[in-house]
């Protein structure tokens, strides 16, 4: 009986030895100590950030990945940075622009084959020809644009933005710079950093010169020796952006929420084993490596808010990693209470698949952005946003109860009437909190409303689908005390829960209108209408009249299982 | 009978299902709301579903509309009478419905300030430059015609015609001044162009109209748009015309005429209000982050003039000044970041939602805390049976 107290911890701490492995840093490259050029702070997007978060977010924009091969090695996106900026003729030739648009590929002269990353040698000559598409693509308005023109725009801005990052550390324009690299006087400003070509004549920007010309030059001593030097300057003026240049970019070293996204996985798979052999042992060690996901997460969460400066959600980014942090700490609170393994597969569920859709949001570049002015508010973000993102994770998370209690119905080998009555009750309560938060999140949305804009309700759509939630948990909950739906109806009424937050959280976004809008996401509309697809269907499985179903589990009474 | 069929209806006003019914119609009107909003825009999607009684649909190639749907007044309105009635009849008085009592009267109080806003709410704006006093706020959707008497140079004395009484197309005898308007022709909406020469002769006998052709438009549609209104209107002095006038929003400078020695000018503008105070923009700011265009803050620093009030107040964002009943905004700006934008909103049910909003919390609370712990108590007390 001892395995099972020793395999749970074994594995969390597995886990987390995994963890500890991602916060080493990397080892320098032929003895170029990039990592440290890494946290070296910066301005850009309005906030001081480690140059590793500027590298990481450009790559990502132009190439879709924060990292790349080439040549039979992986190229770091520091490593790219420094070649862009200092050896901008090795950087040309790096294959990092995705093009999947076959039309675009035609404009280039290009066949659709299986290679899709393309270098700025290959765009090189055909740059007059995007420029020109551009042009007329701009000219059209936004939803009008056909898939080519929205492509083209896109490559435009991929080009252009590498472009500001070529002639960063340049003499040239200053406002063509993507970053500003000269840390301010201890006396001036904070913000008030400036460019290369704004300073030329700082200490830094000498500096930066010669860090440059020993990268170019392959002097790797005389790089590193440089880069203490800036870290010098830095300490001197603003010692605080140091401190943070470090954090940051520990922080995106560490991943914290694709590790947990692969945590979450381990749990999920070592719970679906628990079905097949030695329940009594894989289902705790389920649960073990499910806190060990959780823990994993909740520490980036934490990293983000102490980093930022700001409540947890601050964007659609942040809310998915929100939404799935909720999810799971419910998830594990009902596990503690009911013991049956359901509290896991739902957590498990609802934290691997947010941090997958979290992933992909994260492609739109920096996620610490800085805030617009009507929406810088810590107290509002903290309480408005949160509590109506915690009315998410509850509708979602009730959703995800109903589509177990559906499977398990359709395809478990055996059922018990005790675990199908805790499933409802679970999934019942879970809506009750999902209705308390979403209706509290509602109304403080309509009275920060009322603050800023000057209306308590303006039917935005953003509000309405807020709105939504709220009517549809309240229809759900009279509902069942009328007596007009039971089990089975509760349960598709609570998987159609997730076609209406889903709307609500990314469909609104999609119109296009309203003060809340965070622009088109064209891609994410058509994950969106697979997912309501999916729902919908689970809801018909839900529904399908008994006879279809693989066992009855009320008519299976007194605690009398068939087998098989 | 009549006892029978009272007591059915009551049956049905007190229902579970109507409520249900209610509840899903009133999403099915915020989806349609929402949705349509993509082409009316915000302000007429919201009349058209939600602060309507019934929705119309017109019947296309003709002139009809026909209800199609109940609006979202109608259905707010049934909610809450069955919502009062369920109220009285069902949820007997006991401490274990203590928490729905709670939740039911601030939902109540929620509808009510609904209906409070949609009638008594009023959104005006102020526009003013820095430097500027102004004791007039404007109502950017309506208009009113402006009859001034400007004889005197220090100061005008203005009579405000709102378009309501335009519309009906009346004679209005102006009090206090010795003018009667006939209204002879009003367009909610039209397009001015010049006249060309040899078309039939204008309406306006006086003023830069008789040049004017008028034609008429349908309403705008969209947040964006704005009608232009129009209207030819003759000026009857002590019972002699002085002239029939084109009278327009798309017009410039009023137009003015004599009578006995005192000028007057018409003029058609966004109505406006005047205030027993004044507000002077000392300084209006709109600060960026460094080396972006996000915008991290709008202010504007005002100087207030009352009687017995004499102070700055700085309005920025989520942070509005509320004086004399209204609440002024940081809404928008223009002219290189030297005009402010600000919207002033008056709602005597504004505080109605907080309060409700802590009712509907707290009465959730306590509902589902009285919930989850009978469940617990009545878990512990079935485990042993189970574990049998």
């Amino acid at each position: 009986m001892k395995a099972v107290k020793v395999v749970p911890l074994v594995a969390a701490a597995l886990a987390f030895a995994g963890v500890g492995v991602a916060l080493l840093p990397a080892a320098p490259v032929d003895g170029f100590g990039i990592e440290a050029y890494g946290r070296l702070p910066v301005l850009e997007g309005g906030r001081v950030k480690p140059v590793d978060s500027v590298a990481r977010n450009t790559l990502l924009l132009i190439r879709g990945q924060q990292s790349f091969q080439h040549q039979g090695r992986s190229v770091s996106a520091d490593e790219w940075l420094l070649d862009v900026l200092f050896r901008p003729e090795v950087a040309e030739e790096q294959p990092i622009f995705v093009i999947n648009d076959p039309e675009v590929l035609g404009l280039i002269g290009l066949q659709q084959t299986a290679v899709r990353y393309f270098s700025f040698k290959t765009l090189g000559p055909h740059l007059a020809e995007i420029e020109r598409q551009m042009t007329a693509a701009r000219a059209i308005e936004d939803k009008q644009r056909t898939r080519f023109q929205g492509a083209i725009l896109n490559l435009y801005e991929r080009v252009y933005l590498y472009y500001r990052l070529q002639n960063t550390l340049r003499a040239g324009e200053p406002g063509l710079a993507l970053f500003r690299p000269i840390p301010p006087y201890s006396n001036a400003s904070p913000e008030a950093w400036r460019s290369f070509a704004e300073a030329k004549q700082d200490a830094a920007a000498d500096v930066l010169q010669r860090l440059g010309g020993a990268w170019a030059s392959r002097d790797a001593a005389g790089f590193n020796r440089a880069v203490a030097e800036v870290r010098e300057i830095a300490a001197a003026r603003q010692p605080s952006s140091l401190r943070h240049g470090d954090a940051e970019a520990l922080f995106n070293r560490a991943q914290p929420f694709y590790l947990g996204m692969v945590i979450y996985l381990l749990a999920l798979l070592t719970l679906f084993g628990s079905w097949l052999w030695k329940r009594s042992l894989l289902q705790p060690t389920a649960f073990a490596l499910l806190l060990a996901g959780a823990a994993v997460h909740t520490a980036g969460l934490f990293a983000r808010v102490v980093l930022q400066g700001r409540p947890p959600v601050t964007n659609l980014y942040s809310s998915a990693v929100f939404v799935g942090w909720s999810a799971v700490l419910l998830g594990i609170i009902l596990e503690r209470i009911y013991r049956k393994g359901f509290g896991t597969a739902v957590a498990g569920v609802a934290g691997f698949s947010s941090l997958i859709v979290a992933h992909h949001l994260a492609s739109d570049g920096d996620t610490m952005e800085m805030m617009r002015a009507v929406l810088d508010s810590n107290f509002w973000l903290a309480t408005h946003v949160v509590t109506i993102t915690i009315g998410y994770s509850g509708t979602f998370l009730a959703g995800a109860l109903a589509i177990g209690y559906t499977l398990r119905r359709h395809f478990a080998p055996r059922l018990d009437p005790v675990n199908t009555k805790a499933l409802v009750s679970m999934t019942y309560g879970v809506i009750c909190f999902a209705l308390f938060f979403s209706f509290v999140g509602t109304v403080l949305g309509g009275i920060w409303a009322d603050q800023s804009w000057g209306r308590f309700w303006g039917w935005d759509p953003k509000e309405n689908g807020a709105l939504l939630i709220v009517l549809w948990n309240a229809v759900i909950l009279h509902a069942r005390w009328g007596g007009f739906v039971r089990e089975r109806g509760l349960m598709a009424m609570a998987i159609f829960g997730n076609v209406i937050t889903s709307l609500s959280w990314f469909g609104v976004n999609m119109l296009g209108v309203g003060l809340h809008s965070y622009g088109f996401m064209d891609s994410a509309f058509y994950a969106l209408s697979i997912f309501i697809g999916s729902q919908l269907l689970l809801v018909g499985l839900c529904l399908l009249p008994r006879k279809f179903w693989r066992r009855d589990g009320g008519a299976v009474a007194g605690g009398q299982v068939a087998g098989g | 009978m009549t006892t029978q069929l009272r007591s059915r209806i009551w049956d049905a006003v007190t229902s579970l299902k109507l409520t249900l019914v209610c509840l899903v119609l009133l999403m099915g009107l915020v989806v349609a709301c929402t949705l349509a909003q993509v082409n009316l825009g915000t302000l007429a999607a919201v009349n058209a579903y939600v602060r309507s009684f019934l929705v119309w649909w017109a019947v296309p190639g003709t002139r009809f509309s026909i209800p199609i749907f109940p609006g979202g007044g109608l259905v707010g309105l049934v909610l809450l009478v069955n919502l009062v009635a369920a109220q009285v009849r069902r949820l007997e008085l006991s401490w274990r419905k203590t928490g729905l009592w709670i939740v039911h009267a601030g939902l109540i109080l929620l509808f009510v300030g609904e209906f409070v806003t949609s009638a008594f709410q009023r959104e005006m704006q102020l526009s003013i430059e820095e430097g500027q006093t102004l004791d007039s706020i404007e109502s950017p959707r309506e208009m009113e015609l402006a009859l001034s008497d400007v004889t005197d140079p220090g100061h005008d004395e203005v009579y405000g015609i709102p378009e309501s009484l335009l519309r009906k197309g009346r004679s209005i005898a102006v009090p206090g001044t010795p003018l009667t308007l006939h209204i002879k022709e009003f367009f909610q909406n039209a397009e001015l162009s010049m006249r060309a020469a040899g078309s039939a002769a204008s309406p306006a006998t006086a003023g830069v109209g008789t040049g004017v052709e008028v034609k008429e438009l349908a309403p705008a549609r969209g947040d964006d748009e704005q009608d232009r209104r129009a209207a030819f209107i003759e000026t009857v002095a002590d019972g002699r015309s002085t002239g029939t006038w084109l009278v327009s929003n798309g017009l410039g400078a009023p137009q003015s005429f004599q009578h006995e020695g005192r000028t007057w000018t018409l003029a058609m503008r966004t109505r406006r209000f005047y205030l027993p105070y004044s507000l002077t923009l000392k300084k209006f700011r709109h600060d960026v982050y460094a080396g972006t265009d996000i915008p991290k803050n709008f202010s504007s620093l005002v100087h207030i003039t009352a009687p017995g009030e004499d102070r700055d107040a700085l309005i920025f964002m989520n942070q509005p000044l509320r004086y004399d009943g209204k609440a002024f905004y940081q809404a928008s700006f223009g002219k290189g970041d030297t005009l402010s934008v600000l919207q002033v909103v008056e709602n005597p049910g504004w505080l109605l939602p907080y309060i409700s909003c802590v009712l509907v919390a707290a009465g959730l609370v306590v509902h589902f805390l009285l919930t989850l712990f009978r469940s617990l108590k009545r878990r512990h007390l079935a485990v042993p049976v189970e574990a049998r």
